[in-house]
């Protein structure tokens, strides 16, 4: 394989077509996965001049907490909210703040303290729920944002909104924009992969839906590939019963033989791609599956992402994946962890979700950092947005409820880019309205692109009449939470 | 690689800027030659200047606008930004060349840059006079005169002479006509979707008539595929899809509209027609069946039924997208740029844009919707054989019941005879049973009625004196559990009845319902000494309460029925007291789900109310709504044998029924029991039939228009100045004195006049056969828009298309009859270099086929093709799992047999979870309107056509289908093969390739059979055992490996 410096050589079309098959296969390598800036032709569209800065991170591993998690349980510790227990939320903290019509119409607001204790972790002391062990021990490689805010107070329209900067569904996903803008640094892998993973908190909880990995108004090569847990990876991956791989590759051999007659006669540039296409499918079919079999991780690896590790569409597994893709160049990965959805019962379901993913979590950082990859790989926990302080349903004193709140939540970030150790932003003492440096969803979205060295208003793609861009015309890079 | 609608994308500038321009130009314009105001320098001002220069009010920089002459060239405070003739004195001129970074427009910040090329061009056309233009889409097109063409003998219509005037201009000629089979197979793949058979590419080739290939055309165009293939395209402009969106993403019916779709382009409905049935069927006066289904188009977005939305929230983002649907697929306008403020680069102002939104505010809908099933308003819609049916059956019932009421005197005296007869007989007491699901007596404690769950008492009960036997006397504290019975949800028609006699005004009566705040499932309560329903999955936000306006009274017996329809809405909740309807007025209408409750059933209890403080007796409940006449008998407390000693004359009217009833139904002679018995029969046959019709839902206009507002950013708790219903004053206005309304606006934009509906439906259509439109931004006409490839051709052809009375067939017909579109699509690799997009169209299409023609066409290859037309959506091959890992809910249920093997536009679409192989193929994803489709080229789709089931499948049937035909030798076969999907024979050298393919596969399947045998076991139409298996799977690999074939996705 020729080294990537040969592909920024300016090569016409014409070139390559006039070259032998092997030059073909470069044609399509070069517009792979969205990594067309190589491929250096008009029709391509992909922007170039990307990344616009030196970049603090190459890819990136979003650990999505898919339902809204509990701030108040796990991150934004509120002592005080003890001495209010059972007392309605005063006015002046709900300032009027619409509700969702599950609680809007509920007669009383108590106010429901977490029954979770809560001790300062590492050096850097940041305040963590008990219920995040693991999380605690690499606390001093975490960026705390407290003081997240959102607009939607629904799940669709708020996880729509995390991933493509729109409640509504129709613009491309972040990592369908990085796709476009970054392209792919594996040859034979997607450039955005997701993989789903069910909470054991509460298995029943709100659904995902392919438009949050899809590629919205870009071309549908951006859309993020879906690993699945059942049958192959990626869907169709492997041969039909009764045709192996000797004879797909013979196979392939007489398509290219006859593609390339074809294109001999009608020199259209297609068939030359296709060409490509195919021998890409077929190197597919041997590195996806190279990638998913992790029975060459050793004994401590597992250990370290914990039991669940070794089960395929677990939480766990698929954070080791992430490490795998991460390690062969996947630009961006992104897991979805389902089941944090707690108008009910939080106590008991927040458990199961945080069995779920607190160690491998903090394992996945660990592990990149013990491999060198942290630096250049920036990983992101949290979900859409958080929840509110007061109950929800009934309220007992082991038991609660909370509705969905947009208001103010806790993520983390860590690795390529972000200060380590620290806490961000801050919140009343009701964790219910950001009091100090909020960041907005398109604000991260800006970060995150700045951690990749874009700047956030000049990635654009021209839709309907307008230049749009992921953070609309919002979005300010939190300089504050920059290494 | 990609086509898709844009060509210039932010960051790349000069390259793809000029020779996107330089292609579209009428001729390459020389360095001095003269400027085109609207196609030349409009995009550059519109791009770089608009935003801050141009329509929008609120964003405008120093009172600059640049998309008005007047504005641009006036004298400001010294300052002119135009002067004609003078780029050193126009303000705009200096201020793009200036060399101080302050002072350069556009500004360094806006991320915006114009090149030297656009800026000499600039400076040349303000030297030449800076002439002004309106933007060319807004104008009317006029019927331009024919171009002058130097090939005379080239032209075959009109649309030739515009194109070959163009191809004169850039120095370059059209290509050979393309050979008939390769023409055979591009017409018909564009025209009907599928493949010609080897037959009619015969019959075509053979053909040596000068009309052969028109001939060829009008059968295309007469068969029922060409329909579904223009639907295809149509659904994606609808968003159509079989489910709702959004989180739950529950299943709808709208495939009678769909089907509507398919069968006005088949019978060629005139376009004009077919959009003010979109659009505003339902309000046409005397509306038809399918003029009212048709007006569907607008309620195919999706709605969010997520638990806790604001519904207020989602009700504005229905309207605005119909708004923009319509916008987009009608005018070619971005409308739902001007939601949040002024559109920054088209002359339509927020306010206008709310004016517009108030044509589509007037349904009598819910911002929040059902999760399973249509949202109101929706309508019955039967097929044209279930109307068929029904009328059969209606006028058999109608004979019945003539037969019956003309036995009435014989009922009478028969009747009479009885009564008199059975007066002393010990005829204890009979009632309505048809449908009955349980009843309870309560007679007496230790009632153990056969086949029924033994009753529990919880708490203290007595029993005592009732209204019929004895009754149950419960303390306010107590309930009776009649365990798991009567699980209804929000589908089941149901009937409950009983009599009661309270003591407090307030107590559940029937409950199958959680003790909790929530309070899921369903009761029957008195409140306040009205009867009162609930339906609730969710206490208040997803529940259904009624009440009857006039209270009960206490201390007396009295019978009350409930009846629900299984429609999901509070009207189809009644109440009967003494079988008589009474007033209900509903107090909650907000049911989205199902109120199953796992509860048991509990009489004078059950769900969080008080408990019941009286006598009740006698629970009947039945698992249909009874008829008016049960309902009447139920509260006829006396038995039969007491009614029969009450003189006729003092019978109650509904004694006298009762009677009557009992009679009829057990002592009625054989020649009076069987003809009623067929009244009853033909009626349950009806309503079985009438419950089997697909719904489907409709616009529907409320009596009172609901208040449109313009709403600040768009948002919906923002709302500002009131506005009424009018179309933007940029467009031609409406005929004065016209209502404002949804038909006056469908009717406007059919108007002959209208600058934009034909130019952007031709464009459509355009597009669908050369893969681009004459306008490349087919969903934008405006000044961001791209400038047609050929204005005169768009403008001949919108003209033609209105003047033809919008006849969709022969604009089709007279597309592909032209020499342009019979072109070869063989050409030379400098036309590609120069042309890669082939807007100059010196060449024939070649394009990738869309993802679901690639399907069809494996599918008529094979010979699996079912060309079924219209039906409820289906399931074909889906990778198990694939809904499952993504929701809470269960896989979908794949079909089986015929149903695997529809055209693909039938398909099951999950707006969430929509279709991988389409996907894949690069579908619209039907969650927004989409008029322009990305084809790309991905390893995806070679894992797809090599690996999944349907494309494996119909590689086997292929193989079967050539193996069982005439031809004999591998060579005929393989050749056999190439025509039924390729249309053409092989030449030597595939041949060659493909021969020595068989023979490996032959040897690696001799070697290993077994291998052979599990090859054949991909998909579930049977193997033909007949064939040898070694044979059939070497056969097989072949195919698969033709049906890979970049020809074979792709139409030349």
């Amino acid at each position: 394989m020729l080294a990537p410096a040969s592909f920024t050589a300016p090569i016409t079309r014409r070139q390559l077509l006039a070259q032998s098959s092997r030059w073909l296969s470069l044609a399509a390598l070069a517009s792979l996965w969205g990594d067309d800036a190589a491929a250096g032709t008009a029709r391509d569209g992909a922007p170039t001049g990307l990344p616009h800065f030196r970049p603090r991170a190459k890819r990136v591993i979003w650990l999505f907490q898919s339902g809204g998690p509990s701030q108040i349980d796990l991150f934004d510790y509120k002592p005080g909210l003890g001495q209010f227990q059972g007392a309605e939320l005063p006015d002046s903290v709900r300032m009027g703040q619409r509700l969702t019509g599950m609680t809007s119409r509920q007669t009383s607001f108590p106010v429901a303290a977490s029954k979770f204790r809560f001790a300062r972790v590492g050096q850097c002391g940041a305040w963590l729920s008990e219920l995040l062990p693991h999380t605690a021990r690499v606390a001093d490689e975490l960026c705390f944002v407290k003081s997240m805010h959102t607009e939607a107070i629904n799940h669709d329209p708020a996880v729509t909104f995390f991933q493509t900067g729109a409640q509504l569904a129709g613009r491309p996903s972040i990592g369908a924009w990085l796709s476009y803008g970054l392209g792919s640094e594996n040859r034979d892998l997607p450039a955005f992969v997701a993989m789903i993973s069910r909470g054991s908190g509460n298995p029943a909880d709100q659904p995902l839906y392919d438009r949050l990995w899809g590629s919205g108004f870009l071309p549908s090569k951006y859309q993020g590939v879906k690993f699945r847990s059942v049958g192959d990876p990626v869907l169709n991956l492997s041969n039909p019963p009764g045709f192996d791989g000797a004879s797909r590759r013979q196979m392939l051999d007489d398509l290219s033989a006859l593609n390339e007659l074809k294109l001999r006669e009608f020199h259209d540039p297609e068939i030359a791609t296709r060409i490509a296409q195919y021998e890409l499918a077929f190197r597919m079919q041997t590195s996806v599956p190279e990638l998913t079999n992790v029975a060459d991780e050793p004994e401590h690896v597992f250990e370290m992402y914990g039991p669940e590790s070794r089960t395929p569409g677990t939480f766990a597994a698929n954070c080791l994946l992430a490490r795998r893709l991460c390690e062969r160049g996947v630009r961006f990965v992104q897991l979805f962890h389902r089941g944090w959805d707690q108008h009910t019962h939080l106590p008991s379901q927040i458990e199961g979700q945080c069995r779920d993913t607190d160690q491998p979590s903090a394992a996945l950082v660990a592990d990149l950092k013990q491999r060198g990859l942290l630096d250049e790989t920036l990983v992101i926990w949290g979900g859409e947005f958080g929840r509110t302080v007061y109950c929800q349903g009934k309220m007992s004193a082991d038991d609660y409820g909370r509705d969905h709140h947009p208001r103010c939540f806790t993520i983390w970030l860590a690795g390529g880019g972000i200060k380590a150790g620290m806490s961000h932003g801050a919140t009343d003492d009701h964790s219910y309205n950001v009091v100090a440096d909020g960041v907005h969803v398109h604000d991260l979205h800006a970060t995150i692109l700045h951690c990749l060295g874009i700047d956030h208003t000049r990635l654009t793609f021209m839709f309907q009449g307008r230049h749009h861009r992921l953070t609309d015309v919002h979005g300010n890079v939190v300089q504050a939470i920059l290494a | 690689m990609l086509a898709y609608c844009r060509n210039a994308v932010g960051g790349v500038r000069l390259g793809i800027g000029l020779l996107a321009c330089a292609l579209v130009q009428p001729v390459c314009a020389a360095v001095d030659g003269p400027v085109n105001f609207d196609r030349e320098i409009r995009p550059i001002l519109s791009d770089n200047c608009f935003q801050c220069h141009g329509p929008d009010q609120a964003q405008r920089q120093a009172e600059l606008r640049l998309d008005v002459e007047s504005s641009a060239k006036r004298l400001r405070d010294g300052v002119r930004p135009i002067v004609e003739g003078k780029p050193e004195e126009s303000a705009l001129w200096q201020r793009i060349t200036a060399a101080d970074p302050q002072e350069r427009m556009p500004p360094t910040d806006s991320g915006k840059a114009l090149s030297p090329a656009q800026i000499e061009l600039v400076g040349r056309w303000i030297r030449q006079g800076a002439n002004w233009q309106r933007h060319w889409a807004l104008e009317a097109p006029r019927r331009p005169e024919l171009p002058v063409v130097k090939d005379r003998a080239w032209p075959i219509n009109a649309i030739d002479a515009f194109v070959l005037a163009r191809l004169e201009a850039e120095g370059l000629a059209p290509s050979p006509e393309a050979d008939a089979a390769t023409l055979a197979r591009r017409t018909s793949l564009d025209l009907t979707g599928l493949p010609p058979s080897p037959e009619e590419t015969e019959r075509f080739v053979a053909d040596r008539s000068p009309d052969a290939y028109e001939r060829f055309v009008d059968r295309l165009l007469a068969s029922p595929r060409y329909g579904e293939r223009l639907a295809a395209r149509w659904l994606d402009a609808a968003r159509y899809a079989d489910t709702s969106g959004y989180q739950t993403d529950g299943a709808r019916s709208m495939w009678r509209w769909r089907d509507g779709v398919i069968e006005a382009f088949n019978r060629n409905q005139p376009f004009d027609q077919f959009t003010i049935e979109q659009l505003a069927g339902d309000m046409l006066r005397g509306a038809t069946l399918e003029q009212r289904i048709a007006s569907g188009f607008n309620r195919n977005h999706r709605g969010n039924s997520e638990g806790g939305i604001i519904p207020e929230e989602y009700a504005v983002e229905y309207v605005v997208d119909r708004v923009d649907t319509t916008a987009t697929v009608w005018l070619g306008l971005t409308m739902t740029c001007a939601r949040c403020h002024d559109h920054k680069f088209d002359p339509i102002t927020q306010r206008e844009y709310y004016r517009m939104f108030a044509f589509f505010n007037n349904v009598p809908e819910k911002g929040r919707a059902i999760k399973v099933g249509n949202s109101p308003p929706f309508i019955k819609a039967p097929t044209r054989d279930q109307q068929d049916q029904l009328a059969a059956l209606e006028a058999r019932l109608q004979a019945a019941q003539a037969e019956l009421a003309g036995l009435n005197e014989a009922i009478e005296s028969g009747l009479a005879a009885w009564s008199a007869s059975a007066a002393t007989a010990d005829e204890i007491d009979w009632a309505p049973d048809g449908n009955l699901l349980a009843s309870y007596a309560l007679d007496e404690p230790a009632t153990s009625e056969p086949n029924r769950p033994a009753i529990q008492v919880e708490g203290a009960a007595s029993f005592e004196p009732g209204a019929i036997r004895g009754a149950v006397r419960l303390d306010g504290q107590s309930a009776v559990n009649v365990g798991d019975v009567a699980n209804f949800g929000y589908f089941d028609k149901f009937t409950l009845t009983a009599w009661i006699r309270p003591r407090r005004d307030s107590g559940t009566i029937l409950a199958r319902m959680t003790n909790s705040s929530d309070a899921d499932g369903y009761s029957v309560q008195l409140a306040c000494g009205r009867l009162q329903v609930n339906l609730v999955k969710r206490w208040l936000d997803d529940a259904l309460r009624v009440e009857a306006i006039e209270p009960l009274a206490l201390d007396r017996w009295q019978h009350v029925a409930v009846t629900y329809d299984g429609s999901r809405v509070a009207g189809g909740v009644r109440v009967f007291v003494d079988g008589q309807p009474r007033e209900i007025r509903v107090l909650l209408d907000e049911l989205n789900q199902s109120f199953n409750s796992s509860e048991p059933l509990r009489i004078g209890g059950g769900g969080p109310g008080p408990r019941f403080d009286g006598a009740i007796d006698e629970v009947r409940i039945y698992k249909s709504n009874l008829a008016l006449q049960d309902l009447l008998v139920l509260s006829v407390k006396e038995s039969i044998h007491e009614l029969l000693n009450v003189p006729a004359s003092e019978r109650s009217p509904a004694q006298a029924a009762k009677l009557r009833a009992c009679y009829l139904e057990r002592h009625a002679p054989e020649a009076i029991a069987s003809v009623r018995q067929r009244v009853f029969d033909l009626r349950r046959q009806r309503e079985a039939l009438e419950e089997s019709f697909p719904t489907t839902m409709v616009m529907e206009e409320m009596p009172e228009p609901r208040e449109t507002f313009v709403l600040a950013r768009g948002q919906y708790d923002k709302p500002g100045e009131r506005v009424t219903a009018e179309v933007p004053a940029c467009l031609p206005p409406l005929p004065t004195g016209v209502k404002r309304d949804r038909l006056a606006l469908a009717r406007w934009l059919v108007d002959p006049a209208h600058p934009l509906t034909a130019r952007v439906a031709v464009n459509r259509f355009w597009q669908s056969f050369f893969g681009t439109g004459i306008v490349k931004t087919v969903d934008d006409f405006g000044s961001q828009g791209q400038p047609p490839s050929h204005g005169e051709l768009l403008d001949w052809l919108a003209s033609e298309f209105v003047t033809s009375g919008w006849n969709v067939k022969s604009l089709e017909r007279l597309i592909v009859t032209s020499a342009t579109y019979r072109q070869s699509s063989k050409c030379a690799e400098a036309l590609y270099e120069r042309d890669p997009e082939n807007r100059l169209l010196a060449r024939g299409p070649r394009l990738r086929l869309s993802a679901e023609v690639i399907r069809d066409n494996a599918l008529a290859a094979s010979g699996l093709l079912v060309e079924r037309l219209g039906g409820p959506s289906v399931i074909p091959y889906q990778p198990p799992g694939l809904w499952k890992e993504l929701t809470s809910g269960d896989d979908a249920a794949q079909d089986h047999g015929a149903n695997l093997y529809r055209r693909s536009l039938y398909t099951f679409w999950k707006r969430t979870i929509p279709p991988p192989s389409m996907m894949t193929f690069d579908s619209a994803g039907r969650e927004a309107c989409t008029v322009c489709l990305s084809r790309t080229n991905t390893p995806l789709q070679a894992l797809t056509l090599l690996n999944e089931t349907t494309f494996v499948e119909a590689a086997r049937s292929l193989a079967e289908r050539v193996m069982k035909s005439a031809a004999r030798s591998p060579r005929e076969r393989l050749a056999a093969a190439f025509r039924l999907s390729l249309v053409r024979a092989p030449s030597e050298a595939e041949l060659a390739i493909l021969e020595s393919a068989l023979k490996r596969q032959r040897e690696r399947f001799a070697k290993d059979p077994a291998m052979a045998k599990k090859a054949l076991e991909v998909g579930e139409s049977p193997v033909d055992g007949t064939l040898d298996a070694v044979e059939l799977a070497a056969n097989m690999a072949v195919m698969n490996l033709i049906l890979n074939l970049d020809e074979n996705v792709t139409k030349e």
